[in-house]
């Protein structure tokens, strides 16, 4: 058995454009999953219990079921319902984001209640208000601890997006799975995929890496 | 200028204020000794109202800051505070610190207050430092900061929460100077301290407290050569 070079040759142009899609799906779900996650965050530390309770009830659902089930839910599910087809793509979009907002909510959570009392305290005496210490002296110094655990969620979220092939979205899975499935390999496929995505999770941890550098004083 | 009624303060079940009643006038300085756990330190902390309080009121300025109409925000950048430890923002640089509330709260400009903060830096021997980050700082030099960024809102009345204590001996003079110097120029101020020297020295009044009262409180040269009350006697017999 000889490893097919040639078949990953010519599937170059689609696991591109797979790959494309891959990162267009992941960076725009870790876009709307920050942002969620630092709304849902925020709320599960209002000190009003009734007010911080269906935040609780998001991270509870989405963090305690199969991302997996999300997907097929949304694409089969809420979709349709809002829109009346499927669009696998979209879907994607949304089961990746709501599912990362879960998570970011609880880094942001853990970031923001790391950063010592005092700096509210300083904050407030000077007649700061409260939306004005979270923007100017909580978050930013919360953020920068936030990187590290951020880093992790963006990279585990772009490896999630392959599940995406379960609903047809052609990502670069997807275009392995065609690839398999057309000449039955296994090797081929696959280990070209996981190249690929390698390749991607790497690039983000350097970026990641580098704006914790940047981001440090002194 | 501050005038303080039955105020009451518990956390949980421990009732750590119990019916303090204290005016402060106008240009005085007011410090307030105490053994740890005595509840001197709530009790500055009460008067911006970092700690909401349980029970009575406080009248600043004649206002009513309990009341719930009042606007905290607006009081307390009359009344500005310095911290046992500092809490300067550590990523902001030693100007930014300063600059932070007048450019959000007061709205000043840029250039105003940029120029106010290095006045203030002056002020406090710190002006080299504008450019540097806190944690580059020695204690005494990141307290300065502080009372420098305390001052930038032109506040009528500091508060100081222990401000010497978590420095190193060497560093307790130059933060005091700052503090007798800020007194000569007539602030009012109330100093939670365990420094019996500035007491005695720069207090116009000194207020001991135990166990969540006010058990007396003279001028200092009184309470130091001549307490009336048995606790006091017992306290400053350990500390001086």
């Amino acid at each position: 058995m000889s490893f097919r070079w040639d078949i990953i040759f010519e599937y170059a142009p689609f696991l591109l454009k797979g790959t494309l899609l891959t990162i267009g799906l992941s960076v725009s779900s870790i876009l709307i999953g920050t942002f969620l996650g630092l709304l849902i965050g925020l709320g599960k530390i209002i000190r009003n219990k009734v007010l911080a309770f269906p935040f609780y009830c998001y991270v509870t659902v989405f963090r305690g079921t199969p991302l997996l089930v999300q997907i097929f839910l949304i694409h089969f599910g809420v979709v349709p319902f809002f829109t009346g087809e499927t669009n696998a793509v979209a879907a994607g979009v949304i089961a990746l984001s709501l599912n990362a907002a879960a998570y970011i909510a609880e880094i942001f959570r853990a970031g923001i209640q790391s950063i010592d009392k005092g700096q509210t305290e300083g904050s407030r005496s000077l007649g700061m208000t409260h939306a004005q210490t979270m923007i100017h002296v909580v978050l930013p110094q919360a953020f920068k601890r936030m990187i590290p655990p951020l880093g992790n969620e963006f990279i585990v979220l772009l490896k999630d997006s392959s599940l995406l092939c379960v609903i047809a979205a052609p990502e670069l899975m997807y275009w392995g799975k065609a690839m398999g499935s057309q000449y039955f390999k296994v090797w081929e496929p696959y280990l070209a995929c996981a190249f690929i995505y390698l390749f991607l999770t790497l690039i983000l941890s350097f970026v990641l890496n580098r704006l914790e550098r940047r981001l440090k004083t002194e | 200028m501050i005038k303080v009624e039955n105020l009451k303060k518990s956390f949980g079940n421990n009732e750590v204020l119990k019916n303090i009643n204290a005016i402060v006038s106008p240009q005085e300085v007011v410090v307030v000794i105490g053994p740890s756990g005595s509840g001197k330190s709530t009790f500055l902390r009460c008067i911006n109202q970092l700690e909401t309080i349980t029970g009575g009121h406080i009248y600043i300025e004649g206002l009513d800051t309990t009341d719930k109409k009042v606007n905290i925000n607006k009081v307390r950048t009359e009344v500005g505070m310095v911290f046992q430890h500092f809490n300067l923002f550590p990523h902001k640089t030693v100007l930014e610190n300063i600059m932070l509330a007048p450019l959000k709260v007061r709205k000043v400009s840029k250039e105003q207050a940029s120029q106010k903060g290095m006045e203030l830096l002056k002020k406090v021997g710190l002006a080299e430092k504008a450019k540097a980050y806190p944690d580059s700082l020695s204690g005494g030099q990141k307290q300065r900061v502080a009372i420098a960024r305390a001052l930038a809102m032109e506040p009528k009345i500091m508060l100081f929460d222990e401000p010497t204590s978590a420095l190193d001996p060497e560093m307790v003079g130059e933060v005091l100077e700052v503090m007798k110097q800020l007194a000569k120029e007539g602030m009012t101020m109330v100093v939670v301290t365990h420094e019996m020297g500035f007491a005695k020295e720069v207090g116009d009044r000194v207020i001991f407290m135990d166990e969540g009262y006010i058990i007396e409180e003279n001028i200092p040269s009184e309470i130091f050569d001549n307490p009336q009350q048995e606790r006091t006697k017992a306290f400053l017999s350990k500390v001086l």
